[in-house]
């Protein structure tokens, strides 16, 4: 990515964020804040970290002295779409109950948020409007890969510690463990990245594809950046787990109708059509069932993690399945695990309760980030980058979508969420008419993988 | 192998009907009013919406056909009245603001309906077997409902009179006016005819693919592309260009690569404007 040198706050010649900042370290918010406080404090903090001669070291930024903690959250259509909706209500919601509290050690976090209208130069514009207007002590959100590896560099340059929850690309860990130290702000709360997505796949047809009666499957995975390391997984370890692969294709982005594909699945002769969908997954499902395609159809299929999807393809979802980060009704984590906030389900109704829906999973992972910031802020009792990114790193988490912690510097997704069966590990669920006989009338989301968490059993289509 | 044509052929012919309903209004506007309406794609969203939100009012698939009509009619109407009318003789002023318009109207549909896609009902449920293929009634009912809007607008446009009075408009403005045609009833017809042809067909694409806010995108270009090759301005030409594109389309798809799904139009309407600008038809409504 090319810098457009039309940033102020990169050209710090003292690795501050920019240059307002060059008595504090690397923090430039004092700008902002009352003179007299700002000095005090860039003095103080100058002579504890002893960097008055440019040593390096990073100032301390000890979160008493703030007047409140600035959060920005970045999220495609929040208004409008219940994905960049979850993301910045999820936020909104750890901070409101963190300032319920009585603040982090009496200080209040205030959310921001901002549209990237899923878009790379957008979702750049807003991150930098962050930076240098709003001074945020954390960003969080970005749900499109492509906006988040857009962006990947500004977070470098603004040393800013950024916690994605939404994208899944590995591509931004790689970025981190091939150069550490600039990079190092960046981590995915979740979902679990994309090679992990494709892992996860493989560990599900693992244990269930024998009780599904999967035992020829049709991969579909749509073409964006997301499903490649998804595809890699699949092609290398899918037929390891005894299911035959009859047909493997990533279709075109464009594409709408399904027609063409579907008829080849059917000539394939495949069980069912495994598939990893987000941007075209609401055609593919609607086509699936309005054709009653003599396929079962499971997955990733990012529309159906909607809780409220059911209603807007009128039942098109029936039967189909796919994994999610929870859903409202798995425990995931139960009130007696979590370190700060709700648990899985007790978060769903309190989001319901607060803004009429159900969060979807990006909204999950937002809240779990927000709170996983806030339990760090505390501990470190320090907002400062360095102490933020150190804590972060030795963070271990339990939230509603699991227990959070962070690959590290050996790995090759550094700072990416560790998937692991006690760590976060995704749970597959299948959407199942309220009544089979008018499955339009309404259904429910019901897990059927792992089966510690199940709540129901798999249905197969009943026209297969 | 026969069954593969057979295959071929009657998704083709669906695909086809669908892409006439899609551009036969857009020409009918350019052939009468010598403007293109680039808010032809906001009718169709307004088309699928106006479906979608009758089918959750409980008003049933007759409710919903009747949204979708009306809805972008009077779309069509207000257009013309408040707007249209004021610069129909500046056809970048109209491509300029019934570009504004489409964007604003998608805008609103975002802010109202929210970003996620809807389902929009169908004229029919099921599958049926025809030779080897299975079809849904509900492609089935759009070829149906494209070929008798097309016969029904060309009984229109060539035996009444305001029919007639749309032709001579398109013939000659300036004769038809000498004739005592008014030519703003004339345009204001097409405008709401067009509407109501584009709301049909956005009800008809949403029932298949469901429905966005920016649903009206692809079949904007597809329009360009199938007029083009028809000839700007031809009713007819248009019906045999939906079909050429229709055919290709489906026939790249399956037989070339689904991957390049979208891209034969544009590359037919690239090569009909090097080589044959006219189209097939010319423009033989136009003066």
């Amino acid at each position: 990515m090319v810098n457009d040198g039309n940033r102020d706050w990169s050209s710090s010649s003292n690795g501050n964020k920019n240059g307002k900042s060059e008595n504090v370290g690397n923090k430039r918010r004092f700008g902002r804040r009352p003179f007299i406080k700002a000095a005090g404090i860039g003095a103080a903090a100058t002579g504890l970290a002893g960097c008055l001669g440019g040593g390096g070291e990073e100032a301390a930024v000890p979160l008493a002295d703030r007047d409140e903690i600035r959060i920005g959250v970045l999220a495609p259509h929040p208004s409008e779409d219940p994905i960049g909706g979850s993301i910045a209500n999820g936020a909104k919601l750890a901070a409101k109950q963190i300032n319920d509290d009585g603040g982090l050690d009496g200080t209040e976090l205030n959310v921001m948020v901002k549209d990237t209208a899923e878009d790379p130069q957008t979702g750049r514009e807003r991150y930098g409007e962050f930076i240098r207007e709003e001074d945020v002590d954390l960003t969080t959100g970005v749900f499109t890969s492509e906006v988040l590896l857009a962006i990947l560099e500004d977070i470098a340059e603004a040393q800013t510690p950024h916690m994605t929850a939404g994208a899944a690309t590995p591509d931004a860990s790689a970025q981190v463990n091939e150069n550490y130290e600039q990079y190092k702000y960046h981590f995915r709360t979740g979902p679990i990245n994309a090679h992990h997505l494709g892992v996860n796949l493989v560990d599900f047809m693992d244990a269930k594809a024998s009780d599904l009666g999967w035992e020829t499957v049709a991969v579909l995975v749509e073409d964006f950046t997301w499903t490649e390391p998804v595809s890699a997984v699949l092609n290398e370890r899918l037929e390891d787990t005894g299911v035959d692969v009859v047909m493997n294709r990533r279709y075109s982005s464009g594409t709408s109708d399904f027609n063409p594909v579907y008829n080849d699945v059917e000539d394939s002769g495949a069980d069912a059509a495994f598939v990893a969908m987000a941007h075209t997954g609401s055609a593919a499902i609607t086509q699936w069932a309005q054709q009653q395609r003599p396929f079962e159809f499971g997955g990733i299929h990012v529309p159906m993690q909607l809780p409220a999807y059911y209603d807007l393809v009128k039942g098109a979802s029936a039967y189909g399945v796919t994994q999610n980060s929870a859903t409202p009704q798995s425990e995931v984590t139960t009130p007696d695990e979590v370190d700060r906030g709700d648990a899985t389900v007790p978060f769903a109704e309190n989001f319901m309760a607060e803004y009429d829906s159900y969060p979807v999973y990006t909204g999950y992972i937002a809240y779990d980030a927000v709170n996983q910031f806030a339990t760090v802020v505390e501990e470190q009792g320090d907002l400062g980058a360095d102490p933020v990114v150190t804590g972060l790193e030795e963070s271990s988490y339990t939230g509603t979508a699991g227990t959070i912690e962070y690959y590290g510097q050996d790995s090759d997704y550094t700072h990416d969420v560790v998937y692991a069966e006690d760590k976060v590990w995704p749970v597959f669920m299948q959407w199942q008419p309220e009544d089979p006989q008018n499955p339009q009338a309404g259904g429910t989301q019901e897990v059927i993988f792992p089966d510690n968490l199940a709540t129901a059993d798999y249905q197969t289509p009943p026209w297969i | 192998m026969i069954e593969t044509i057979l295959q071929y052929v009657i998704q083709s012919t669906i695909r086809s009907g669908l892409y006439a309903l899609v551009a036969i209004g857009f020409t009918l506007i350019f052939g009468v009013g010598g403007v293109l309406n680039l808010a032809h794609g906001a009718s169709i969203v307004l088309g699928a919406y106006g479906a979608y939100f009758a089918a959750t009012q409980g008003l049933g698939i007759p409710g919903a056909v009747a949204a979708a009509v009306v809805i972008p009619a009077v779309f069509g109407a207000v257009m013309y009245l408040t707007i249209i009318r004021r610069f129909e003789h500046e056809p970048i002023m109209v491509m300029i603001l019934t570009l504004v318009v489409s964007v604003a109207i998608e805008q609103v549909v975002l802010k109202t309906f929210g970003a996620q896609p809807v389902a929009v009902p169908q004229f029919f449920s099921g599958n049926f077997s025809l030779g080897a293929t299975n079809v849904q009634a509900n492609q089935a009912a759009i070829f149906v409902l494209s070929w008798a809007l097309i016969i029904t607008l060309f009984l229109f446009i060539n035996y009444t009179k305001q029919g007639k009075a749309i032709l001579a408009t398109s013939m000659s403005a300036k004769g038809a006016s000498l004739m005592g045609i008014k030519s703003s009833r004339i345009n204001l017809t097409t405008w709401i005819i067009a509407g109501a042809l584009a709301g049909v067909a956005g009800m008809a694409l949403g029932s298949q693919l469901t429905a966005n806010y920016h649903l009206g995108r692809n079949p904007l270009v597809l329009s360009f592309s199938i007029v083009v090759l028809g000839g700007i301005g031809s009713i007819r030409g248009s019906v045999l260009g939906a079909y050429l594109i229709g055919f290709l389309e489906v026939g790249v798809v399956e037989f070339v690569s689904s991957d390049l799904t979208g891209i034969a139009p544009l590359v037919v309407l690239v090569l009909v404007l090097l080589v044959k600008p006219e189209g097939l038809y010319g423009r033989e409504l136009a003066e």
